[in-house]
C-alpha cells in the first residue's frame, strides 16, 4: 500500500471547481497550484456507437470539420489563432466520445476558451467538407496500412456483434465518400447539445474569470437533450479471419466480456488485465514475448458506457501464428484456474498506480482523465482518489472476477496471409 | 555544481569511471524518472553483425547481479516502476519512471542491468529471435520501412545502419560475438545517466555513485557521420499509401545556428498553421500526415520531412513538399516569424512540467553536445533571434539538395528532385 504516498504531497493542495450553466452545460476544473500552463478541453459525449448506419465514421469527420471555421473564423484563421497562443492542440474521436483540447500558458487561457468555444458551432462549410473529405480518405488509407489497428476495427465489429461499440471510429471509405453535408449538420443539431458536453479545465487558471468566459461565449447555445443507446450486448465468442495475402505477419486482436465503466470492479478489471497482458512483467509476456515467440503479447481492459471488454492484441510469423494464438488464448483460460498469486496482483497496482500518477505531472496528461472520468461518473475523482482505489482492490476482487470464466468466451480475430481457418 | 539560470538548475557531476550524472529537481513531483544512456548502437555494430546492439540491450535485461530475468523484472516490477527505452542508432537507452521515495531501491536495479548483466547464456536465443521477431514485423510497417530506407540512403556507413538488424547479421551473432561486443562498448565513458523529478540531489548523487561509481569497461566513440550524395530511390511495396520521405543536412546540435534554423522549420512545419500543414493538407487534401522535423546525431544534424498520400497523388504531395522547404530560402513574414517563437517558446515551457521529458532531453543533450541546457539557458536563446536574423540565415543558407525516398506500390512518374 505504498503507493498511497504517490500523491500525498499535492493532495491539499488541489482543488476541485465544478458548475452546470442555465444551458446545461457542465464546467469542470482540477486548480493544481504547482502547474506553469493550463490545459482546456470540450468533451463531447457522442462517438462512433452514436452513429446510425448510413452516417458510419460521421463523429470523426465533423471532428475534422469543426477545425475548418465558424461564422467568425476561417480555417486557416482557427489555426493561426491556436498558434499565436502558442497552445499545443488536438482532438480526437473515439466510441465513446469526442474530446477538442489545448494548452498554453496561463495568462492566455481567456483566448483559448473563446477559440474553442467558437468552434463548437462550426460553419460546415460545403467546400470545406469537400477539401477535407480527402483527408479523411487518406487517414483511411493510413490506417489501411496499419494492420495492427486494423485488426481491432475487424475484430471489434465481429465480438460486438451488432452492438454499437462495434461501430468504426473511421467508418469506411465508401460511407465517407456518400456521406453528405446535410447529414452531417443533422448529426450534430442532434449530438452538440449543450447538456452533452463538459468544458474541462486543469492547471492554473482564476475560476471566477473560467465561468464568467464560459457563460458568456456559450449563453447562446440551445439547450435540448441528446441521449445515447446503451443495448445489452451479447458478444460473440470463437474466431474469426480476414484474408489479406500483402501482409507478412498474422496479426490477432482479441476479446473478452469485461465491466463497465461505472461499475465498481473496473479497477480490478484494469489491474487483471495488467497482471496477464501487461507489456513487461505480465503471463502474457513471459509465456511470449520474453521466449521471442511474438514481438507483442498483450491485454488491456476498455470500460466503456454499459458495457466493457478486455482486449488484447499479439502478433506472429504466419508459420507459427496458430501456435502463438494458442498459447495467448491458454494463458488467458488457464488463469481462470490458476489462482493469481497476491504478489502479481501487487505489482500490477503498483505499476498501474505510478502510471496515473505520472500522467498528471503535467496539465495536459491530466486534461483527458479528468474530463473523461467525470463525464463518465458525474462527479470528480483526483488522481489520489483512482490511486487508492486501485490500491484497496484485492486479489480476490480479481479472482471473483476470473471466476466468471470471461476468457471461456474470448474472440479472436485473426488479419494476415493466413486466413483459412485451422 | 548548479548550473542555475533562470530559476532552473541542473546538478551534474562527473565519477572518476567518466559517466556523467545530470539531475534536474522538480520538487513539487513525487515522480521521478531516469534515463541511462549507453553510448552503443547500430552505427557502431561490428561489421557483418548488425543488430549486435539490439540483441545486447535485449540480453541486458535478462537478468543481473544475483537476479535472474525473471526475479529483476519482478523486483522492479515490485517497486511500481514503468519501464521504457530502446536501442538504437548511437545509443540504448534504460530508463526507468517510479516514485521518488523509491530511488534508493529503484537506481540499483536499473544500474545492475548496465554494469553487472549476467548474459546468461540460455537467455541468449530468445533475445535474438525477438529482434528477429520485431524485424520481421517491420514488413507490415511501411512508415517505419521508410525511415530505414531513408537514412540508409541519406547516410555512409554506421549511422546509416538500422538498428533493427539485418537478417544475416542477426544470424550470425552467437553468444559468444555479442559478450564480444560489450566487452568493447559497455562502458561507463560516453554513457549518461540523467534524472529529473522529486528527489534531493545529495541522495540522487550517493545513490547513483553506489551504484554505478564503481562501473568498469571500455566505451567505443561514436563515428562523425558522413553524407552519400543526394538522389531519389523507390521501394515497392504494397500499400495503400505511397511514403515520402527526404532528408538533408542541418546545423550540427550546439551550433549556434541551431535556434535560428529551428524558428524556421517551425515556420514550415510546426503546428497546424504552419506552412506544411496550410498548403499540403488544408489547401489541397492531399494527404493526413505531413510534416518535417530536425533531427541530430553527434554532431550531425538533419533535417527530415514526411508525408503519407494515396499513389495517384504521390507526385503532386513531393512536389508541393520540396516547393515549400524550398521557399522558405526567400523568407518569412514578421507573423509567423512571432507564431513561430510563441509556439517554441511555449513548448519549452511546457517541457518542464514533464520528468520524464526532462530526463530524456538532458541525456540526448549529453550525448548529442556534450552539455546540457536549462529550459532558461533555451529560452533565452530562442528569445535572442530577430526577424531580420532569420532571414538573413536564410537567403545566406539555401536549403540543399534533398535525398528522396519514396515507398509503394509503384515509384514516382518523374524525377521531382531532379
Amino acid at each position: 500500500m505504498r503507493a498511497r504516498g504517490a500523491t500525498r504531497r499535492s493532495r491539499a493542495e488541489l482543488r476541485f471547481d465544478h458548475t452546470v450553466l442555465p444551458n446545461g452545460l457542465t464546467v469542470i476544473g482540477e486548480y493544481n497550484p504547482h502547474a506553469v500552463s493550463v490545459a482546456a478541453g470540450y468533451f463531447v459525449r457522442t462517438g462512433a456507437r452514436d452513429e446510425a448506419g448510413d452516417v458510419a465514421g460521421v463523429s470523426h469527420f465533423l471532428e475534422h470539420m469543426m477545425f475548418k471555421g465558424t461564422d467568425r473564423r476561417s480555417a486557416a484563421d482557427i489555426n493561426r489563432s491556436f498558434d499565436e497562443l502558442g497552445a499545443q492542440y488536438n482532438a480526437f474521436t473515439s466510441e465513446e466520445r469526442t474530446v477538442y483540447y489545448g494548452a498554453v500558458l496561463p495568462e492566455r487561457l481567456p483566448q483559448l476558451l473563446d477559440l474553442l468555444s467558437d468552434m463548437m458551432r462550426p460553419a460546415l462549410r460545403q467546400e470545406d467538407f469537400d477539401v477535407e473529405k480527402n483527408v479523411i480518405l487518406e487517414e483511411i488509407a493510413m490506417y489501411e496500412d496499419r494492420p495492427h489497428f486494423r485488426v481491432f476495427e475487424l475484430g471489434g465489429r465481429c465480438f460486438w456483434n451488432g452492438h454499437p461499440l462495434g461501430h468504426s471510429v473511421l467508418g469506411g471509405a465508401a460511407s465517407i465518400r456518400d456521406l453528405k453535408r446535410a447529414q452531417m449538420l443533422t448529426y450534430f443539431e442532434h449530438r452538440y447539445a449543450p447538456s452533452n458536453l463538459t468544458l474541462t479545465v486543469a492547471g492554473d487558471y482564476d475560476w471566477q474569470a473560467v465561468t464568467a468566459d464560459a457563460s458568456r461565449l456559450t449563453g447562446s447555445w440551445r439547450s435540448f437533450e441528446a441521449g445515447r443507446e446503451l443495448p445489452e450486448p451479447q458478444p460473440a465468442a470463437g474466431d474469426g479471419h480476414t484474408e489479406d495475402a500483402a501482409l507478412s505477419r498474422v496479426h490477432a486482436a482479441a476479446f473478452a466480456p469485461g465491466v463497465a465503466a461505472t461499475d465498481d470492479r473496473r479497477y480490478a478489471a484494469a489491474i487483471l488485465a495488467n497482471a496477464l497482458g501487461d507489456d513487461s512483467g505480465s503471463r502474457l509476456f513471459w509465456a511470449l514475448v520474453d521466449k521471442g515467440l511474438a514481438d507483442s503479447a498483450s491485454l488491456g481492459h476498455e470500460a466503456s458506457d454499459g458495457a466493457g471488454a478486455f482486449v488484447g492484441y499479439v502478433s506472429a510469423a504466419p508459420d507459427r501464428a496458430a501456435q502463438v494464438i494458442d498459447i495467448y488464448r491458454q494463458v488467458l483460460v488457464h488463469s481462470q484456474d490458476n489462482a493469481l498469486e497476491p504478489e502479481e496482483w501487487q505489482r500490477s497496482q503498483r505499476k498501474l498506480a505510478t502510471g496515473l500518477t505520472l500522467r498528471a505531472e503535467t496539465p495536459l496528461g491530466r486534461l483527458v482523465s479528468l474530463g473523461v472520468g467525470h463525464q463518465t461518473l458525474g462527479r470528480y475523482q483526483s488522481v489520489q482518489d483512482v490511486v487508492r482505489a486501485v490500491m484497496e482492490s484485492t486479489v480476490e476482487d480479481g479472482r471473483a472476477l476470473l471466476a466468471e470464466r470471461p476468457f471461456d468466451r474470448l474472440y479472436v480475430h485473426r488479419l494476415g496471409p493466413d486466413g483459412t481457418p485451422e | 555544481m548548479p548550473a542555475a539560470s533562470s530559476g532552473d538548475t541542473i546538478f551534474e557531476h562527473r565519477f572518476d569511471n567518466s559517466l556523467w550524472l545530470l539531475f534536474e529537481p522538480m520538487p513539487w513531483l513525487p515522480t521521478l524518472s531516469a534515463t541511462l544512456l549507453l553510448p552503443f548502437g547500430s552505427a557502431t555494430d561490428p561489421d557483418g553483425l548488425d543488430g549486435s546492439g539490439t540483441v545486447l540491450h535485449d540480453w541486458l535485461q535478462r537478468g543481473a547481479g544475483s537476479l535472474d530475468s525473471r526475479a529483476h523484472s519482478d523486483a522492479l516490477e515490485a517497486l511500481g516502476v514503468r519501464r521504457g527505452g530502446g536501442a538504437g542508432r548511437e545509443a540504448a537507452t534504460l530508463s526507468a519512471s517510479f516514485l521518488a521515495e523509491e530511488l534508493a531501491a529503484v537506481l540499483p536495479l536499473v544500474a545492475s542491468m548496465a554494469c553487472a548483466p549476467r548474459l546468461d547464456e540460455s537467455e541468449f536465443a530468445p533475445a535474438r529471435e525477438l529482434a528477429q521477431e520485431e524485424l520481421a514485423s517491420l514488413a507490415d510497417m511501411p512508415a517505419q520501412r521508410l525511415l530505414d530506407a531513408l537514412l540508409r540512403r541519406f547516410l555512409d556507413g554506421g549511422p546509416g545502419r538500422s538498428p533493427y538488424g539485418s537478417r544475416d547479421g542477426l544470424a550470425r551473432l552467437t553468444p559468444a560475438s555479442v559478450r564480444a561486443d560489450a566487452e568493447h562498448r559497455l562502458g561507463p565513458a560516453g554513457a549518461v545517466l540523467a534524472l529529473a523529478g522529486g528527489g534531493t540531489w545529495d541522495e540522487v548523487r550517493d545513490v547513483a555513485g553506489r551504484a554505478l561509481g564503481d562501473w568498469r569497461g571500455a566505451s567505443l566513440a561514436l563515428p562523425e557521420p558522413t553524407l552519400r550524395p543526394p538522389g531519389q530511390e523507390h521501394v515497392a511495396a504494397e500499400s495503400a499509401q505511397t511514403q515520402i520521405g527526404v532528408a538533408f543536412p542541418a546545423p550540427p546540435p550546439g551550433d549556434a545556428d541551431v535556434y535560428t534554423y529551428d524558428l524556421a522549420l517551425h515556420v514550415l512545419s510546426g503546428s497546424m498553421g504552419a506552412r506544411l500543414f496550410t498548403e499540403v493538407r488544408e489547401k489541397r487534401g492531399l494527404v493526413y500526415s505531413v510534416g518535417a522535423s530536425y533531427r541530430a546525431l553527434h554532431g550531425f544534424g538533419y533535417t527530415m520531412g514526411y508525408a503519407g498520400t494515396t499513389p495517384e497523388r504521390a507526385d503532386e504531395t513531393l512536389r508541393v513538399l520540396l516547393a515549400e522547404i524550398r521557399r522558405l530560402s526567400e523568407g518569412v513574414e514578421a507573423d509567423e516569424f512571432e507564431r513561430a517563437r510563441t509556439g517554441t517558446l511555449s513548448s519549452v515551457v511546457m517541457q518542464g512540467e514533464s520528468s520524464s521529458a526532462r530526463a530524456s532531453r538532458l541525456a540526448s543533450d549529453a550525448l548529442l553536445q556534450g552539455r546540457a541546457r536549462t529550459l532558461g539557458e533555451i529560452r533565452g536563446a530562442v528569445e535572442a533571434v530577430d526577424l531580420e536574423q532569420l532571414n538573413a540565415y536564410l537567403a545566406a543558407h539555401p536549403f540543399p539538395p534533398a535525398t528522396v525516398v519514396t515507398l509503394g506500390p509503384r515509384p514516382l512518374s518523374q524525377d521531382v528532385a531532379a
